[in-house]
């Protein structure tokens, strides 16, 4: 099940917020097979909504969002967190982890909800990226007495865990201290490269631009291609 | 299908009740659950939501506790109240009410009743399909304890054969029930009437002695004396039941002519048909004949009535109860609803989710309602002691299939409408509630 | 149902009086148990240990919340005029039912469905002698 990079290829994309407020309008995007991409802008410039609408999380009005073969746009739901579930790795400004569950619990918790078969594959692979993220040996501490830093890298392995061909991250080191989102950024971007994935993350993290192999900025919902890109 | 199900032995029919009413839940929750290992995220929202948790599983608890507990009590207060009348086949007194004379008789409850002459006493004693017969007479007391003039006949169908001691052979002499603070060989002086009203030393110096014990008996007998009913009529100043000619020992058979009557008196027949014979052929202008059973039934059908209603209360209480649960638990989704979002932003199907809510909701249902079940039981054994202390009746509180029937049909119920909230959270937007 | 039909003809043609049997069905009479001396029916031998039903009234219960009543033929009534002593305890069967059953009013008529058992027995509990008993049974109200 493990996805290998897919190109993303965006088309008259339009998202439309509660109101008939337009969010996003993207005419048309293209990101190569395993590029790590960073996407900048305004806080409210419509960052996280361009990057749920890729995740399929958000249903675009009008539009195509083709991940390889597939475009996702007109899926309907079951079948876009299926195609989530399947090709994409998520991680969130703040570390959402579950805090009554251990590290490794978390960063397997795919594995409750996939088939029988996936199971073992994916605990055996969170376990693999704790280790890689230096968090092997935690036992089975609550989540909660982890320190920001390290629940983020928990929340890194557990997008990390399904094997996907793509990673999206929103913000990921904006809650973490220096050494900490330091520490982060390199790691997104070689666990994204080592293995060939697509990497997509929203931030405004020096650290990360650095590494990109691309930067896009938003406006008012809208791409600009930055200059160095 | 019926004849199968009439063929089976009753422990298999109640299983089979049992199952069939669990089934819904366990299709659903096979349905709902199948492929998804909820454990560990269910463990963990049990644990954050302790507190609230422990407060919806109290409430359906204590909700179920009022259900299963009326039933347990009611079955067994039908049980103690029968089982006490059970030496009481056919009881004759002078025509009145039936349920004052079985209350009388049976239980021992002060009454005011007119008596049988002894014409009538006789005539019962002489007929031919009468096996025994035994005046009861009441009305006399020692500190808490009737004391109740009989037949050392009756003490012995009543007994079954004395604990310790022998039966009364004089009229000084007594029988304590089994819980009388009175042993072998202590003396007792009787007083005349029953309770606050009764006058002490209204009988002279007369005391008795005590010379046999009875066994526990589960009713009100074990609290009683009994004496020579000649005693108490001699106490009172009247003819002793027996003429000029008697050769002195108590007992039968007495001289109508010297006799002053008795409130009530016990029969029993040779045989089945002669009790429902004699019981219409005692039913006369004199005399009134009842099965203390029967009157005892009709009451236990009022009682069944009464819990009935109870019951659908209880009911409704449950359900009520259940149904604020799962409000409380869909507002409680709403705290959880951030949680929820992340899960389904990271791939998980909406079912997961619903089977995560569902699953929570069942967890307390069926908490709840074990915790209730043994509450209820634990209730009834309460007032079944403290009925057995008022009223010397054993009444034994126990778990019965009926209570495990409702249990398991509220469960069923409440599971199957614990799946709208999870399906409400289902459906929540996945965005808005990931941005809290 | 055809089963049924067949059951009847069947027993009906071993010599069982037709007029003995309820209008529908199998359901039987009181006195198609009893022989005219006192003794039992060749279809109560017939049917002993077997499955039947009886139609009857319940005699007002000896004692409350038990497992044991008494049918009688006609309602056990308050009219002391039509019961003499003469006929009891000829026309009575004992029944005892497989749980704690609920009385009946003596002037509904019911149908007990039981196993058929013949002979005497003396119940522990009341003392009282039976020759014929139903047991293992339930009723229904006609
Ligand atoms: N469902 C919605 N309806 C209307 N407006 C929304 C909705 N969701 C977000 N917005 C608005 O859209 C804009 C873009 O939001 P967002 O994508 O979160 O920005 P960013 O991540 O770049 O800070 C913001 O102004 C936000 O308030
Ligand atoms: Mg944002």
């Amino acid at each position: 099940m493990t996805g290998h990079a897919q190109k993303l290829e965006v088309s008259s994309l339009t998202v439309t917020g509660d109101g008939g407020r337009r969010l996003l309008c993207v005419d048309s995007l293209t990101i190569a097979a395993g590029s790590a991409v960073v996407v900048r802008g305004p806080s409210g410039a419509g960052k996280s909504t361009f990057l749920y609408a890729l995740a399929g999380m958000i249903a675009p009005e009008t539009g195509q969002i083709r991940w390889g073969e597939t475009d996702i746009a007109p899926l309907p739901e079951p079948a876009r967190a299926a195609f989530r579930r399947r090709n994409m790795g998520f991680v969130f400004q703040e570390h959402l982890v579950f805090e009554e569950l251990s590290a490794p619990e978390n960063a397997a918790i795919a594995a409750l909800y996939s088939g029988r078969a996936d199971r073992g594959r994916i605990r055996d692979r969170a376990a693999a990226e704790l280790a890689r993220l230096g968090l092997d040996g935690v036992g089975t501490r609550r989540s909660d007495t982890f320190s920001g830093g390290e629940r983020q890298r928990i929340a890194v392995a557990r997008a990390l865990a399904g094997g996907p061909g793509i990673i999206l991250a929103d913000e990921p080191t904006a809650s973490l201290d220096r050494d900490n989102a330091d520490r982060l950024a390199r790691d997104l971007v070689t666990l994204a490269r080592t293995e060939g994935r697509t990497l997509i993350a929203v931030s405004h993290d020096p650290a990360l631009h650095e590494r990109a192999d691309r930067l896009i900025d938003i406006v008012d919902g809208r791409l600009l291609e930055a200059a160095d890109g | 299908m019926d004849e199968i199900y009439h063929a089976l032995p009753n422990w298999a029919q109640d299983v089979l009740v049992t199952l069939g009413l669990l089934t819904p839940l366990l299709v659903v929750g096979l349905i709902v659950l199948r492929g998804f290992h909820v454990g560990p995220l269910l463990l963990g929202l049990l644990r954050r939501q302790v507190w609230i948790s422990a407060v919806f599983t109290a409430l359906i608890a204590v909700s179920v506790a009022l259900g299963t507990g009326l039933i347990a009590q009611e079955r067994g207060l039908r049980q103690g109240t029968a089982r006490a009348a059970d030496k009481f086949d056919l009881v004759i007194a002078a025509p009145g009410s039936e349920i004052t004379a079985m209350l009388a008789a049976v239980y021992l409850q002060p009454s005011d009743l007119p008596l049988l002459d002894g014409a009538t006493y006789a005539e019962i004693a002489a007929h031919p399909r009468v096996s025994l017969v035994a005046p009861l007479g009441f009305g006399d007391s020692w500190r808490d304890a009737p004391v109740v003039g009989t037949t050392a006949g009756f003490v012995d169908h009543l007994s079954e054969g004395l604990a310790a001691g022998r039966p009364f052979t004089a009229e000084d002499e007594a029988i304590a029930g089994a819980r009388v603070a009175l042993e072998i060989g202590d003396s007792f002086a009787p007083a005349h009437g029953v309770g606050d009203a009764a006058e002490h030393g209204a009988h002279g110096d007369f005391a008795y002695r005590v010379v046999g014990k009875m066994p526990m008996t589960g009713s009100p007998w074990d609290r009683a004396l009994m004496v020579p009913i000649e005693s108490v009529w001699s106490v009172h100043g009247l003819a002793n039941g027996h003429g000029p000619d008697w050769d002195g020992d108590i007992g039968p058979p007495f001289s109508p002519a010297h006799f002053p009557g008795t409130p009530a008196a016990l029969v029993r027949a040779e045989s089945l048909g002669a009790t429902y014979s004699l019981q219409a052929e005692f039913s006369t202008a004199q005399t009134m004949a009842f099965f203390p059973g029967s009157v005892l039934a009709r009451l236990h059908a009022l009682m069944g009535d009464i819990r009935q209603v109870m019951s659908v209360l209880a009911v409704i209480t449950q359900v009520l109860v259940t149904a604020g649960v799962l409000a409380g638990l869909m507002m409680l989704t709403r705290l959880l609803a951030r949680r929820l979002a992340l899960l389904r932003a990271l791939g998980a199907p909406r079912r997961f989710v619903f089977a995560l809510t569902w699953s929570y909701a069942a967890t307390l249902i069926l908490t709840g309602a074990a915790i209730g079940l043994l509450l209820g039981i634990a209730a009834s054994f309460a007032i079944a002691a403290a009925i057995t202390a008022r009223t010397d009746i054993v009444v034994a509180a126990t778990l019965g299939w009926p209570e495990i029937h409702l249990v398991a049909g509220f469960v069923s119920l409440t599971g199957l409408l614990a799946l709208l909230p999870a399906y409400l959270t289902m459906t929540r937007p996945v965005i808005t509630d990931l941005r809290g | 149902m055809h089963r049924r039909r067949f059951l009847t003809l069947t027993t009906g043609l071993l010599g069982a009086p037709s007029v003995l049997r309820a209008a529908e069905d199998d359901t039987l009479k009181l006195r198609a148990l009893y022989a005219k001396d006192g003794g039992f029916s060749d279809l109560a031998r017939d049917l002993e240990g077997k499955g039947l039903t009886v139609e009857g009234y319940m005699a007002p219960p000896l004692k409350a919340d038990s497992t044991f009543f008494v049918l009688t033929k006609i309602p056990m009534s308050v009219c002391p005029f039509c019961e003499t002593e003469a006929e009891w305890p000829d026309d009575i069967l004992a029944v005892y039912t497989r749980r704690v059953y609920k009385v009946a009013p003596f002037n509904r008529r019911i149908n007990v469905s039981g196993t058929l058992s013949l002979g005497s027995y003396r119940d522990p509990d009341t003392g009282f002698l039976s020759l014929v008993r139903i047991e293992q049974a339930r009723y229904s109200y006609a």
